[in-house]
């Protein structure tokens, strides 16, 4: 008669606990990007900073009492690679929303599959404009190049008041729409471009660009390109002799610049995502730490990707763990406090609104010089 | 300064960078040329021991405050590992069919660049080297002291190459072995050791030309192979695949030409594409590149 | 079913590859640039005039197999280590034509290539899987009675023996570019199904590692055999699937394996006279025996 006391009260246990754990079910959130291969730093990074993220989540209770469950996959930035990881997301992992921390290419082979299948996706950095446009479901985080470039001009014309301008454009989509934002905003306030060279992702090798701007003498050099490239044509610069102003965008903005530019860095002013200078205590908090995890200072990729993830995780909070709820909170999000600045809102097509940081290389490490957040700059366009 | 000065200032300027440029390229692609001059075979996984060469170097580096014999460190380490490779891999694969050792050496430079990053990390590393020398002004043309580095480097190397391939017993041989290794082996030379010489020398060059390519360009990652793999190909091709000079000529050619069309029109030229334009380009005049023999 | 469709492809792009290769004695390091040009093919017939899908996979496999034949006679003309480079080339110079000539859409590449349709209804993933095989069955066909028709005894002896072939009367060239008109508008075919089932394409899928992929593919399971390039797309292509927990040590492991295999097995696992295929026939002889004496 006790045995089948002590034996039924066992069994509730078990089913007590059973159901407790159903409700304790962590939120699965996907995450993609190349972590291995030739992008395998950039990938790395925004790994680094998402899992930071997770963990800063589920310390403070996780979402609405829920652990999160980052499951994360390795694209090394192949479309094939992705389309595969995007179908085991949806079909085998059944998670509830993703975040893309990788390359423009992979993301948007993979938006309208996630579109379709009505999970919300929030890209990190990517930066194709296409990307968004494959649906109600797809938002992104980071600036269209059209209107990073913009900035830019604004920062040269108006904030360091040059005259002529040569640019290095790189020669991809991104620095195309960099070039034409630039170029608008540039001429608007009587700037003139002298000198502009495209280049292939890659280029080591920029004396022959650099000599050729060394006979202009313009005074400003605009780069657009990821830190590799911008490291190099900076250092060639300034061992070239030359000694105009240098401004760079968001792809100069990692620690990577700053030590394999070295000396050369200094004075550079770049357009970019994240304050260092930013006096919100969360913001230092989040450098501190990823220093303190990872051995090395943060970066534009990482921040945004943290912040990418931040926002899906905002929504479910406020919506719970159905997706197409998710979508909508993450569309409804407003003022958000990112590290990469304070959100204002996704527009219409999911494109995010958010002030332009502007930094400068003081010493050897990135410091505030500036920001724009004038509407008429950083809008992005509907469609 | 009046306009002809100015311009041509700037072309000497261009052809200093060309020349630069060449000097590396030409290191890289003579260690090609030997090995194939030597064996016929294809060695790609050269470009992973110009890799190791950067990495070696880095390391050497920061123990031994010298640059030259960091260098002189990292190019004997490299050449070892070239016999390495020759002993264990392609010794066995001569009479096979040519597609073995290609591929063999294809799945040995992928494994090397991934053991880089396993290693090393993906990140890009920097090769900070502190140059007291200021730079010399000529004019408008200026060249720095790391430009200095490549091109004393690479007369020092190409003058001891040229020295030992013309002057020594063993250059002779070397040679011999690459006209004809049966007949040489016939006549009584001592074929094995020639080869590993001739790879020793290979990848003793290449190990020199990624310390260089790390210090002047600050930069050695897992990747840095990939674009001189191909571009040292189509070097070696349209130069007369293992014909030294025609080596070292069609290496400057390249790197001249990418200077000139980079500074000079206003296209975003694919390097890669470049080298093997150039390469069909020369094909179509010379069949066997521009020193190659039938 | 995406890892099926994909194996599928690869395995009419392994033996497309193997005809040139395998059975020409041609080395290619650059087929990535045939499937690429099939893909591009078919894809921007569908996205610029909306063709249907069924006219565009046969305009892919035609233009590809045009473009073969144009690259593939002077390529032939050229020594065997000049080969190599020279198709490696090709596939650089493709690249850089998809990738900088605006026509073909840029870094972008091409996108919103659809599925194909019938009627306005859209082909499910597996009918689209279904249709593949198709395909695959059909390479396998060709390929089977190419390697025992005239066209394959003289690619045979192409592959033994050039010098010999040549005085025996047999016409290098005209023999050399039919298995290069073959085996590159077979990738065509590859790629345009490649091009409809992914619906974007860009230049960077078609580079040199690509080629190698491919090439390593019908290496491992056995060059110049039928069965090799089947077995070696399916291994391959299923192997990254089974790695993913030693996700960063995968592409090491592929690189070593290459050179393992071509150290120890360069035949390929199941090519000719390779270690599995030689204790697969003694056991077959042995069994044979014993039935007999049992008899």
């Amino acid at each position: 008669m006790k045995k089948w006391l002590l034996g039924s009260l066992i069994g509730a246990l078990v089913v007590c606990l059973g159901i407790g754990t159903l409700f304790a079910a962590p939120i699965k959130i996907g995450f993609f990007a190349p972590l291995t291969g030739f992008a395998a730093a950039d990938g790395t990074s925004a790994k680094n900073a998402v899992m930071l993220a997770v963990e800063e989540v589920n310390k403070s209770g996780g979402l609405n009492g829920n652990p999160v469950k980052l499951i994360v996959y390795d694209d090394r930035d192949n479309p094939k690679e992705s389309v595969a990881i995007a179908n085991k997301l949806i079909e085998k992992d059944k998670v509830i929303a993703v975040v893309s921390g990788s390359y423009s290419t992979p993301t948007r082979v993979t938006a309208p599959i996630f579109n379709k299948a009505g999970i919300p996706m929030v890209a990190g950095y990517a930066v194709d404009p296409s990307i968004t446009k494959a649906g109600p479901y797809i938002f992104r985080n980071g600036f269209l190049g059209e209107i990073e470039g913009k900035a830019a001009g604004e920062v040269a014309v108006n904030l360091l008041k040059a005259k002529t301008l040569a640019l290095f454009t790189i020669d991809n989509d991104f620095g195309r729409a960099l070039s034409r934002g630039f170029h608008a905003r540039a001429k608007k306030f009587g700037g003139k471009v002298v000198y502009e060279h495209a280049f292939a992702i890659g280029t080591k090798d920029f004396s022959a660009m650099l000599t050729k701007v060394k006979g202009l003498s313009p005074d400003l050099l605009f780069i657009s390109g990821y830190y590799e490239e911008a490291a190099l044509a900076v250092k060639q610069a300034r061992e070239l002799g030359l000694t105009c102003k240098i401004l760079g965008e968001e792809g100069f903005d990692s620690p990577k610049f700053l030590e394999l530019a070295g000396d050369a860095a200094e004075g550079v002013v770049i357009t970019t995502n994240l304050n260092r200078d930013d006096p919100r205590p969360f913001v230092q908090d989040f450098i501190k730490q990823y220093k303190a995890k990872y051995g090395m200072e943060p970066d534009m990729v990482g921040a945004s990707s943290y912040d990418a993830f931040m926002i899906v995780a905002n929504a479910i909070r406020k919506a719970g763990t159905n997706p197409k709820a998710i979508r909508d909170a993450i569309a409804s999000t407003k003022n958000f406090d990112g590290l990469t600045g304070l959100i204002k809102h996704f527009n219409k097509i999911g494109e995010v609104m958010k002030p332009v940081q502007v930094q400068v290389v003081k010493n050897g490490a990135f410091h505030y010089y500036g920001v724009i957040s004038d509407p008429e700059i950083i809008t992005p366009p509907e469609k | 300064m009046p306009l002809q000065g100015k311009v041509i200032g700037m072309l000497a300027q261009q052809i200093v960078n060309g020349i630069t440029i060449g000097s590396i390229y030409a290191l890289i692609a003579l260690g090609l040329t030997i090995v194939y001059g030597v064996l016929k075979i294809l060695h790609i996984a050269h470009a992973g021991v110009y890799a190791m060469g950067a990495y070696l170097g880095l390391w050497a580096y920061r123990f031994i405050p010298n640059l030259f014999l960091a260098m002189i460190v990292a190019m004997a380490l490299s050449g070892v590992s070239g016999i390495v490779i020759e002993r264990f891999l392609y010794k066995s694969m001569l009479d096979k069919s040519r597609i073995v050792p290609l591929i063999a050496s294809i799945g040995l430079f992928i494994a090397m660049e991934e053991a880089f990053r396993i290693i090393s990390g993906p990140y890009v590393k920097a090769f900070p080297v502190h140059f007291r020398q200021k730079p010399w002004i000529f004019g408008s043309v200026r060249i720095s002291a790391p430009q200095m580095l490549v091109f004393g480097v690479t007369i020092a190397l190409l003058v001891l190459l040229w020295w030992v391939i013309s002057k020594t017993r063993m250059g002779k041989a070397l040679r011999a072995v690459s006209m004809d290794r049966e007949m040489a082996d016939a006549l009584g030379v001592a074929t094995e050791r020639i080869i590993s010489l001739s790879f020793f020398i290979s990848s003793a060059l290449a190990g020199a030309a990624g310390v260089l390519v790390g210090v002047f360009y600050n930069s050695v990652y897992p990747t840095m192979g990939d674009i001189p793999a191909y571009k040292a190909l189509a070097i070696i091709v349209l130069g007369g695949m293992g014909s030294i000079p025609g080596t070292i000529l069609g290496a400057f050619l390249v790197g001249i030409s990418e200077t000139f069309l980079i500074g000079f029109v206003n296209i975003p030229l694919p390097r890669d594409a470049l080298a093997f334009i150039v390469m069909i380009a020369v094909l179509m005049f010379r069949p066997y590149g521009l020193l190659g023999k039938e | 079913m995406t890892v099926s469709i994909t194996i599928g492809i690869y395995v009419i792009l392994a033996i497309s590859l193997n005809i040139i290769t395998g059975y020409a004695g041609q080395i290619s390091l650059g087929h990535a640039a045939f499937f690429g040009i099939g893909a591009y093919a078919s894809g921007m017939l569908a996205t610029r005039l909306g063709a249907p899908f069924f006219i565009c996979l046969p305009f892919a496999i035609v233009v590809t197999g045009i473009v073969g034949a144009i690259l593939g006679i002077p390529c032939l003309r050229v020594r065997e280590d000049f080969l190599a480079i020279t198709t490696m080339g090709i596939n650089f110079v493709v690249q850089a034509v998809f990738l900088y000539v605006p026509f073909f859409g840029g870094a972008l590449g091409i996108s919103n290539i659809p599925l194909p349709s019938l009627n306005g209804v859209e082909m499910t993933k597996s009918v689209y899987l279904v249709m593949v095989v198709l395909f695959v069955l059909i390479a396998i066909v060709i390929d089977g009675w190419l390697t025992r028709s005239w066209t394959g005894l003289a690619l045979a002896s192409i592959r033994e023996d050039e010098t010999a072939a040549e005085m025996s009367g047999v016409n290098l060239t005209r023999f050399k570019v039919i298995a290069f008109v073959l085996g590159s508008a077979m990738a065509g075919l590859a790629g345009g199904l490649y091009a409809h089932f992914m619906s974007f394409i860009s230049a960077q899928d078609f580079g040199f590692p690509e080629s190698i992929v491919i090439l390593s593919m019908v290496v491992f399971g056995g060059i110049g055999t039928l069965r090799g390039p089947i077995i070696g797309a399916i291994i391959l292509g299923v192997a990254p699937e089974f790695f993913r927990p030693i996700l960063d040590y995968r592409t090491l492991l592929y690189g070593a394996m290459l050179v393992v295999l071509m150290r120890f097995q360069p035949q390929g696992l199941l090519g000719i006279d390779s270690f599995i295929i030689r204790n697969v026939k003694r056991l077959w002889k042995k069994e044979t025996v014993v039935n007999e004496i049992s008899a």
